[in-house]
């Protein structure tokens, strides 16, 4: 190649060069590849729900604005599903407190859906033992219903001996809220730690990326 | 002297039984409960190196009123607890108790188990044999 040619090469290919980085640098991020999470094709905003929190205070839609939520479903008698996922919930957190680029956490909540026996001062006792800073919330069965069918949270009493010893299927996803508080992504089991905590990240650049 | 080592070893090892019905239970646990739970659970292994296949149908143990064996079945995303009236360990096989899947049951004594302590269990088999086995309560496996 001449050097005649290889200027009038040049001369074409810088062109298309700078072409197609403004066209990189403009584009929308593409969606991150996520290994456990479904991201929601558009973020669902949660209509208003009115429970009561492990503290006594209400815990409402309001509550889930500001900053992510981890929210898990279940039930205190529950004895192997439940504490397994909280427990992995809780590494979660450990995860994502290690790493230095993340200004704010995450909130961790677990809502009873067994309100006959799970009053607030039993998750009082029984959420924090998992990670001092979850939250536990539970309220009227209508209300429970109120926000678990937007997610798509299923649950049901299975008959038990008596009145009071019953189980409950449930759904084992972890729901995962944004700042604005609206339902953003879910996981589903089973579930991985440093999984969810890397998609995490992954979602939340996507997301402050493409407001 | 290897045989009193052995000895020594199967003493000091708090998750091995070995019994007369050729089986061996290994890998024995409690979980912790968190404050305010009423159940619990506890996971094993139990290995059967024999040519029968084996039965467990039943657990005891002092400190709990009852055991009672479950199963945690995930289906289409739905976790269920199905209690089991017996478990099977196949002839040259094992069978696993551990979270998600086959566990023992019970409820939390009054008196809350905490990690480090120590919980002994009698596991019973169809041929009429039994396992005595020791399990940690603990945090996680």
């Amino acid at each position: 190649m001449n050097d005649h040619s290889s200027r009038v090469w040049l001369a074409r290919i810088i062109p298309l060069l700078l072409a197609t980085a403004l066209l990189v640098a403009c584009s929308p991020p593409e969606p991150p590849q996520l290994q456990q999470a479904t991201l929601l094709p558009s973020p669902k905003p949660v209509a208003d729900f009115n429970l009561t929190s492990a503290r006594g205070e209400p815990f409402t839609q309001d509550n889930l604005k500001g900053h992510w939520t981890f929210a898990f479903f279940g039930y205190t008698h529950c004895p192997d599903v439940c504490p397994t996922s909280l427990a992995m919930l809780a590494r979660v957190m450990d995860r994502l407190k290690k790493n230095p680029r993340l200004d704010s956490l995450p909130r961790g909540l677990f809502v009873s859906v067994d309100p006959q026996r799970d009053t607030p001062a039993t998750l009082a006792s029984y959420v924090p033992y998992f990670d001092p800073d979850f939250t536990g919330a539970t309220g009227a069965p209508e209300q429970i219903m109120t926000l678990t069918r937007q997610l798509g949270i299923l649950y049901m009493k299975t008959a038990g001996n008596s009145e009071n010893d019953y189980l409950i299927d449930h759904s084992t996803a972890i729901i995962l809220f944004d700042p604005d508080g609206k339902f953003h992504a879910l996981f589903n089991g089973p579930h991985d730690a440093d999984k969810i905590a890397s998609d995490f990240l992954l979602i939340k650049d996507y997301y402050e990326a493409t407001r | 002297m290897k045989q009193l080592l052995f000895a020594l070893l199967l003493t000091a090892s708090t998750s091995l039984a070995a019994a007369g019905n050729g089986l061996a239970v290994e890998h024995a646990w409690v979980r912790e409960a968190p404050p305010g739970a009423s159940m619990m659970a506890a996971y094993l292994v139990i290995d059967n190196p024999t040519d029968q296949d084996a039965m467990l149908i039943g657990v005891e143990s002092p400190a709990f009123s009852h055991v009672m064996l479950h199963r945690s079945v995930t289906v289409d995303g739905v976790a269920r607890m199905v209690h089991q009236d017996r478990i099977p360990v196949p002839a040259h096989g094992s069978v696993t108790l551990e979270p998600g899947s086959y566990h023992l049951m019970m409820p939390a004594p009054d008196t809350r188990l905490v990690a480090g302590d120590k919980v002994g269990f009698v596991l019973h088999f169809a041929d009429d044999s039994s396992i005595q086995v020791t399990a940690e309560v603990r945090k996680k496996p």
